[in-house]
């Protein structure tokens, strides 16, 4: 390509105001934010107990979906049947519902008078206002991420290794552990990453199901609300940065569990 | 030894006919057909892998119709070998017997006796992503014959492969098949068929329509299917009735002699296009001499290919030192003859 053409620096010029447009706010926000302001903060229990509840409830989330997700993902790249269409609108619906609308929807469905929150409440479980609450509001808007990421992967994975597998003597289940789950590790990370990272970013579900115990998305809100912009200034900071080195490190892992495992699938397929 | 009793099976726009098939222990049986006639689906039916809509197969006496993938013992080795790409060259080879759960030593010195008959014992511990297509190729036969199975099923397992290690991957099949293990090969390619197969059997739209020794199959091809497999280029609708005490077959203006034998009415007439033979001279002598003007001139790999418009359109090959010997040139005239005992009637 000539790197001097008009077309280069339209194209350069429009991917720096986008990249610009993402970072000025973020950079803006921690110039802003004095070391002071941010290690007292760091320091406030309040804070600590919302970032780590966000983290530890967003994760917990993550992973038990995960165990109902990948199933019906690969389902969803294996098999054709009808109404198909419907179940993967279903499975995208929660991200283009607005999430308030999401909150009220699910607080129907876990309050008292609610069929889950029946269920919870014969053990003792009163889902509104509670982590496990939290928790399944934060599924209910990332899970699709999962799932999407999961299918994909599944569908990449060439059905004749899955024969194979099974030709050699595998059960469905071993063919399943053996070939298929193993081959889609990248796909299910990434999409692991992105249902962890949406649901502790959650916000407008969540207040509606339980504005207490605090997640850091509602702590920040609430502290905004209250104090204005500089007080919810050094604890926005403070929970971008805890997610930003927990995502690298996630990332970091998954890269190297994965690495020579997605070089050698893409020569393969 | 596979039987096969009149297995039916029904795709999107696609169906297997009433296949019947018997293939003896240890015999090397080769299915030849077009892609898209249902090799691979056949294949694919006696794995397992899928279910026919009907008909029933059996292995050794028993019925494996309704049995599950996993116990059928028919090792499968997939086109393009299906290697795990996850796993090692040892791994592959091991995954059937890791399975099984059996001891890791007995595992470790399995693997590694296949892997010397097939010679890869020194890829052991190699990934597979840098394997070469003959290589990919012997792991996936060795991982398959680890299972012991009573048949190898091979889909197109040449056509991966390039056409330098081909006399390798045949001399590895030779020698599998000649350790008394019976296989059933499904190709494309009659070349393959020729060089390997004991039987061979073609497949056509969905239905198995001759099976013979290739010999057999090639030189008595029941339609114009088979007879194209076999090379052949020039067939004529002939009508066939006797004249002076022989049968001629009579195609537009054409007569041809046919050699001594029985014929119905109406027929398609073959003849192979080396078997003809050229001349500036008429040839009086011979049983069939027909003129003709030559419309296309091609090199092929060792001879030339002449198209003679004679009436009926013939493929002829022609030797380089015949070509030079003739100078044949586009829009010429020249004489093909040839005896009547080359020509076939089907």
């Amino acid at each position: 390509m000539d790197t001097r053409s008009t077309f280069h620096w339209i194209i350069l010029a429009l991917s720096s105001l986008v990249l610009l447009f993402i970072l000025a706010p973020l950079v803006g926000m921690v110039l802003d934010t004095s070391p002071s302001e941010f290690f007292q903060t760091v320091k406030d229990d309040e804070v600590q107990d919302s970032v780590w509840l966000t983290l530890s409830v967003a994760f917990m989330a993550t992973l038990v979906f995960a165990f109902m997700a990948i199933p019906l993902a690969w389902m969803m790249a294996r098999y054709n049947f009808p109404g198909k269409r419907i179940i993967q609108g279903l499975i995208d619906l929660p991200v283009v519902l607005p999430h308030s609308a999401a909150g009220i929807a699910l607080l129907g469905f876990i309050s008292r008078d609610g069929l889950l929150g029946k269920a919870a409440d014969l053990i003792g479980l009163n889902l509104v206002g509670n982590p496990v609450g939290i928790a399944l509001a934060m599924a209910f808007v990332s899970l699709s991420f999962l799932i999407n990421a999961a299918r994909d992967g599944f569908a990449a994975v060439p059905v004749r290794l899955e024969k194979a597998a099974m030709n050699l003597g595998a059960s469905p289940v071993k063919m399943f552990f053996t070939v298929s789950l193993p081959l889609t590790w990248r796909n299910i990370a990434s999409g692991f990453i992105m249902m962890f990272a949406r649901g502790m970013s959650e916000f407008g579900a969540i207040v509606i199901i339980a504005y207490h115990p605090m997640t850091a998305p509602v702590l920040i809100y609430e502290r905004f609300n209250q104090f204005g912009l500089s007080y919810a200034r050094p604890a926005s900071v403070f929970f971008i940065l805890v997610a930003l080195v927990i995502f690298i490190l996630i990332r970091i892992f998954s890269n190297r569990a994965n690495r020579s495992l997605v070089k050698v699938r893409v020569n393969n397929s | 030894m596979l039987e096969l009793k009149n297995i039916s099976k029904s795709y999107d726009n696609f169906a297997l006919k009433d296949i019947k098939l018997e293939i003896s222990k240890g015999e090397y049986f080769i299915l030849l057909g077009r892609s898209g006639a249902g090799k691979s689906q056949l294949l694919e039916i006696i794995a397992g892998l899928r279910s026919p809509d009907s008909g029933s197969i059996f292995l050794n006496g028993k019925e494996i119709t309704r049995e599950k993938i996993q116990n059928r013992k028919t090792g499968m080795v997939f086109q393009d070998f299906a290697i795990f790409p996850h796993l090692t060259v040892y791994e592959n080879i091991a995954y059937a017997l890791k399975i099984r759960h059996l001891p890791r030593k007995q595992i470790q010195a399995a693997v590694r006796r296949m892997a010397e008959n097939v010679n890869i014992a020194h890829l052991l511990d190699r990934r597979t992503d840098d394997l070469s297509g003959g290589e990919r190729q012997r792991v996936a036969v060795a991982r398959t014959l680890v299972t012991s199975p009573d048949i190898i099923l091979l889909d197109e397992p040449m056509a991966s492969i390039d056409t330098t290690l081909r006399d390798e991957v045949r001399r590895l099949l030779r020698k599998i098949n000649s350790m008394g293990m019976t296989m059933l090969h499904v190709t494309h390619d009659y070349g393959e068929a020729i060089r390997l197969a004991d039987r061979v059997g073609v497949i056509h739209n969905g239905r198995i329509i001759q099976t013979g020794i290739p010999d057999e199959v090639f030189s008595k091809p029941v339609n114009k299917f088979v007879a194209r497999f076999a090379g052949v280029r020039n067939f004529f609708s002939v009508k066939i009735s006797p004249e002076e005490g022989r049968h001629v077959a009579v195609s537009g203006k054409l007569k041809y002699k046919l050699p001594e034998g029985d014929y119905p009415e109406n027929g398609l007439m073959i003849i192979e296009s080396d078997a003809i033979n050229l001349s500036l001279k008429e040839q009086k002598d011979s049983d069939n001499c027909i003129k003709g003007i030559v419309r296309e001139l091609n090199r092929a790999e060792s001879a030339y290919e002449v198209f003679i418009d004679a009436g009926d359109l013939f493929h002829v090959l022609v030797s380089n030192k015949d070509f030079e010997r003739l100078s044949l040139n586009q829009e010429q005239t020249v004489f093909l003859f040839f005896s009547a005992d080359k020509l076939k009637v089907i």
